[in-house]
């Protein structure tokens, strides 16, 4: 079997066995309410970090708005299932739906901001993702939907009343947010992080992947092999955003209520974070760093004003742990020891060679 | 040499021309090479020979000038295109995409051969096994040429220097051009090196029917294999012709050597 095969396989299996595990746990009903309850934002934030990844780690370029395409698919998904509540009734048919539209009204979003930041080298990606991220906000704080017996009413500058107050019902409710069904379940999250998973890996193990990761090792020598440059970038940041949007589908059906404050810089850094601390351009590590990251702080909430301080700690012993050159010959150094031997029948010569 | 002598030029650039600001990196430099020819580009340090590289692939549009690519005019298309006309090159400081692996490279340079779309990739349909699995073996066959095959699965940065040039070289011709531009190929080799280098470049212009353009400052490397030669010197052409009696050019050493 391929290298790169297996280690897919390897990762497709890390996620399983984790929510397996994970959901048999809770179910028995040794894990308490509160960390089951944390799976699902787990998941979620799961497929976030990894969408991130194809964009940060594959194509090699920052993007700092990566919750703004969230809060698209989020509140596209939201609003259609508040409006679809009535005439479709049975819930997994109706998430299905709002995550399509949620991932393509991201997707569009995206094709819309890449257009014209992905003809520019350099930061100008990274700015103007910033700047989107934050109109988006803004805009879902100032919209307002209503539907009555007429139909729907919405305005972008104050709270509207439909003309029939008897039937009048909020869809969306400006800094308020949305109140979605809560259709999402923890089997469709680890549905969704499944194909998106497989998805983002089947395309870096492919022409477009390995075209993106020419592109971000050696943009004027990917330029000289033939390759669309422009076509490459926008294909790869299209299909991140769409993904995102299907998380925030996702995310707002998971939520009572979901205010568009929650989408802000910090969350799109949040993830950033995930991403570059698990590895740029390694799925697994974004996966691994996603789930100890989002764990840890609610499993440290007993230490009270500590935990902050605990879980800087251990974002910075993770950057040391990835990055330090000592780290770096330790973990080598350990994996070279004898007792992992059994685990690399194959090709110790290559391997001996390679660390020279 | 043979019949082809007597069809279309290869490449054919008139009076080709570029200016950055007031400075005329080069001026009205004209060139022919046939089919099947290894010819050398040749000048002192900031002659412009990299320049018309520059010019030839796309990354910088003449001011002036045209650039006929076996009687297709390619003058300012983009380097992509330009690439997919069948012009491969390598470059003077080795650009290999270093985080990928050794196959990967070459594979990258297959990309236009063998296409499917984002989506046959993304969901696996069997497209993309045909094209992978021909992919696969085709790069594998060039980096069999190049005796690079023990190394396949290794990242291109952990390459030793002299096999970076051999695998830019393969990259190169994996996008099936018809006219190779190697930009001082020869740079930071020992004598070894560049004497297996020298059968490698008439190895690839006999076993792939290539014409070949290169630029280098190894006169041996020049003498050795060019057949004919451009001198540059300041962006005007100095001198033109067989290679050894350029060499031979009064005007040719003193721009080399100095008065």
């Amino acid at each position: 079997m391929r290298k790169a095969t297996k280690n897919n396989l390897i990762t497709c299996g890390i996620v399983l066995v984790f929510f397996i595990v994970c959901g048999i746990l809770s179910s028995v009903g040794i894990m308490g309410s509160k960390l089951s309850g944390l799976l699902i934002p787990i998941g979620i934030y799961t497929i976030m970090s990894i969408s991130l990844n194809l964009t940060v780690g594959i194509l090699g370029e920052l993007s700092l708005g990566h919750a703004g395409f969230m809060c698209v698919g989020a509140y596209v998904g939201g609003v259609f299932s508040i409006l679809a509540q009535d005439t479709i009734t049975v819930p997994w048919i109706r998430i299905v739906i709002a995550i399509v539209l949620g991932a393509i009204a991201a997707a569009v979003f995206g094709l819309i901001i890449g257009i014209p930041a992905l003809r520019l080298r350099g930061d100008y990606l990274a700015i103007v993702t910033l700047g989107f991220g934050e109109i988006i906000k803004s805009l879902a704080n100032n919209i307002y939907i209503v539907k009555d017996i007429n139909g729907i009413h919405f305005s972008f500058a104050s709270p509207v009343t439909g003309t029939d107050a008897a039937t009048t019902q909020d869809i969306f409710k400006g800094a308020q947010g949305i109140k979605a069904p809560q259709d999402t379940t923890l089997l469709l999250v680890v549905i969704v992080l499944m194909i998106s998973l497989i998805v983002i890996m089947n395309i870096v193990d492919s022409n477009t992947g390995r075209a993106c990761m020419a592109i971000r090792d050696n943009y004027i020598a990917a330029e000289s092999m033939g390759i669309n440059v422009t076509k490459f970038r926008l294909i790869a940041f299209v299909i991140s955003a769409a993904i995102a949007g299907a998380a925030g589908v996702l995310y707002s059906h998971s939520l009572a209520v979901l205010a568009p404050k929650k989408f802000d810089y910090n969350f799109s850094i949040l993830i950033l974070v995930f991403v570059v601390l698990g590895g740029l351009g390694s799925m697994r590590g974004s996966i691994i760093a996603t789930i100890i990251l989002y764990a840890l702080p609610e499993l440290f909430r007993g230490l009270g004003d500590y935990r902050m301080l605990i879980y800087a700690i251990v974002l910075i012993f993770m950057m040391i742990f990835n990055n330090a050159p000592y780290f770096v010959a330790l973990r080598q150094r350990i994996a070279a020891l004898p007792i992992f031997d059994k685990f690399k029948k194959k090709k110790p010569e290559a391997a001996g060679g390679a660390s020279k | 040499m043979s019949e082809n002598t007597t069809k279309t030029p290869m490449l054919e650039v008139k009076q080709l021309s570029i200016s950055f600001g007031g400075l005329k990196a080069v001026d009205g430099l004209n060139m022919t090479i046939d089919k099947g020819q290894l010819y050398g580009l040749i000048g002192p340090n900031g002659a412009g020979k990299t320049t018309v590289f520059n010019m030839l692939t796309g990354v910088y549009k003449p001011t002036s000038g045209s650039i006929i690519l076996d009687g297709e005019n390619i003058t300012g298309k983009a380097p992509a295109q330009i690439n997919c006309c069948g012009v491969a090159r390598t470059f003077q400081n080795i650009r290999l995409f270093s985080n990928m692996s050794v196959l990967d490279n070459v594979k990258v340079g297959l990309h236009n051969q063998m296409k499917y779309s984002v989506i046959e990739g993304a969901l696996r349909l069997p497209r993309y096994f045909k094209a992978e699995r021909e992919m696969n073996s085709r790069a594998e066959e060039l980096l069999k040429v190049f005796e690079l095959e023990g190394e396949k699965e290794q990242l291109a940065s952990n390459l030793p220097y002299g096999k970076q040039r051999k695998l830019e070289i393969a990259r190169a011709l994996a996008t099936n051009p018809k006219l190779l531009l190697l930009d001082e190929p020869a740079a930071g080799m020992n004598p070894n090196e560049t004497a297996s280098l020298m059968d490698t470049i008439r190895f690839v212009r006999d076993n792939f029917d290539m014409t070949i353009l290169l630029i280098e400052h190894d006169m041996k490397l020049v003498s050795g294999i060019c057949e004919e030669i451009t001198v540059l010197n300041f962006g005007q052409e100095l001198a033109q012709g067989v290679t050894s009696e350029v060499l031979q050019n009064p005007a040719v050493v003193t721009a080399y050597l100095g008065e």
